[in-house]
């Protein structure tokens, strides 16, 4: 058997990422890419678990896979591993009360969390809502903290939307980090533990799984 | 020391060297008109992103300095030397004060992005559309990458942090105007002088003497640096007695 041939007999899981590869986010709702409506409900009729997992800290669970039925995905919210809800519970777990620099999109990820007198900063991809007011009461949080933590859903640089290329959470975040001298910790991809809690989520090992990234 | 070349020209820095706040340095002006008196180019230089060249030349002038305006380069003239020497147009994210320094470079279907300090234009739309032209090939051009500045509400983030940003985003590196490096070079290239036959009298013990010094310039300073390869002096009039008397 070929070596690809023996590699893909033991697969028994896929963990799909969701914006360039489901669909583009944008104008009334995104666009799905050619292909992948068909793509994902073969694979689930097959016997591969199917996990979608995706650094999309924009919008809320709900409203991304509302908007991804719309476009005739097959997808559920208990289906997706996002950065949101893992941020919340290293926030409950470290007792941590974040000063939130995101898009109103996904605050109701963040319901649960005590988001009074802040010790640290959480920094998603929040869009038109990095302005310089927003950015500068983040960068005035870390500098009065003695222990400055900064968070951070993912650090990817830019994404695709309908209407262009638009700066992701990745350079805010370094714009952080440099104001302040302090390192952020990311959660979302490329953690480790981020891929770890999908596959756990799908019961599969890493060496059974098959990646499909943009 | 290196082997010396005759001296051509002269680097003033303004604050700390002729004036202090407001107060002229005793004996300065005195001193500058016999500077003028040997035949070198002598040129002012600050780091100021949010004078223009004329309020500069006004405070100076009311303390009785006999300067005029194309003698002085600041970091923004420095800026403007950059981009005619690159012949490009920019997108200029500067203080609305700091524009007519810039005055006669076209802006229209910019191909470079200027930063300076100027948190207004910090929003999300104005920097995604730096980063289109950044894509696109467009120079990076930063006056200086402060982290942050004082304000009356605190601490409030500079160019710095934006600069960093754009930098991750293109994986590219801006240029940055107030390094030394850049800015004695862009300082000499209008007087027509090369590094080595140019001295750089400041009093800062900071990394500007260090960088005249690595661009091939004889560098004074006021005050000791450790260790200390330059030659130091008590004031600017002493630096010029030493300039006449030795060099050249």
């Amino acid at each position: 058997m070929a070596p690809w041939g023996e590699r893909l007999a033991g697969v028994r899981g896929v963990l799909l990422d969701i914006s360039g590869v489901l669909y583009d986010s944008g104008a009334g709702g995104g666009t799905a890419i050619a292909g992948s409506v068909e793509a994902v409900a073969r694979l689930k009729g097959s016997r591969l678990k199917v996990r979608f997992c995706t650094n999309e800290s924009q919008k809320s669970r709900a409203e991304l896979v509302g908007q991804l039925r719309r476009l005739g995905f097959d997808i559920s919210e208990g289906e997706v591993t996002a950065p949101a809800p893992a941020a919340c519970q290293i926030l409950k777990e470290r007792g941590l009360r974040p000063y939130l620099l995101i898009h109103d999109g996904v605050r109701s990820e963040f319901d649960q969390i005590d988001t009074s007198n802040p010790n640290c900063v959480v920094i998603a991809d929040a869009g038109e809502s990095f302005s310089y007011q927003n950015m500068n009461n983040a960068f005035q949080v870390l500098m009065e903290l003695e222990n400055p933590v900064l968070i951070s859903l993912g650090k990817g640089r830019y994404y695709k939307e309908t209407s262009g290329l638009m700066l992701d959470v990745g350079p805010y975040m370094k714009a952080l980090e440099y104001a302040c001298g302090i390192k952020a910790e990311v959660v979302g991809k490329p953690s480790p533990e981020f891929f770890k809690s999908a596959l756990q989520a799908i019961g599969v090992e890493a060496h059974q799984v098959v990646l499909s990234v943009y | 020391m290196a082997t010396r070349h005759a001296l051509e020209a002269v680097l003033v820095d303004l604050s700390g060297t002729l004036h202090i706040e407001d107060a002229a340095v005793p004996g300065a002006q005195e001193a500058l008109k016999r500077l003028r008196g040997a035949s070198v180019i002598v040129r002012f230089v600050t780091n100021t992103t949010k004078e223009s060249k004329q309020d500069l030349l006004q405070r100076l002038r009311k303390l009785e300095f006999d300067i005029s305006e194309n003698e002085i380069f600041t970091s923004l003239t420095a800026a403007r030397s950059l981009l005619k020497q690159k012949q490009v147009r920019p997108m200029l994210l500067v203080d609305d004060r700091a524009l007519p320094d810039f005055k006669g470079i076209q802006t229209s279907d910019p191909n470079a992005v200027v930063i300076g300090l100027a948190p207004e234009h910090f929003h999300y739309q104005i920097l995604n559309q730096a980063f289109w032209l950044l894509l696109d090939g467009a120079p990076l051009i930063a006056i200086h990458k402060a982290r942050y500045y004082k304000r009356k509400d605190g601490l409030a983030l500079g160019p710095g942090p934006f600069v960093t940003a754009l930098e991750y985003a293109t994986d590219t590196k801006a240029t940055v105007v107030e390094k030394p490096e850049t800015f004695f070079l862009e300082a000499l290239r209008g007087t027509g002088c090369e590094p080595e036959e140019a001295v750089m009298i400041r009093d800062d013990c900071r990394d500007d003497v260090g960088g005249a010094q690595d661009v091939g310039m004889l560098a004074s300073d006021e005050e000791k640096i450790n260790p200390p390869p330059y030659l130091t002096y008590e004031s600017f009039p002493h630096a010029v007695d030493h300039i006449l008397q030795h060099l050249l």
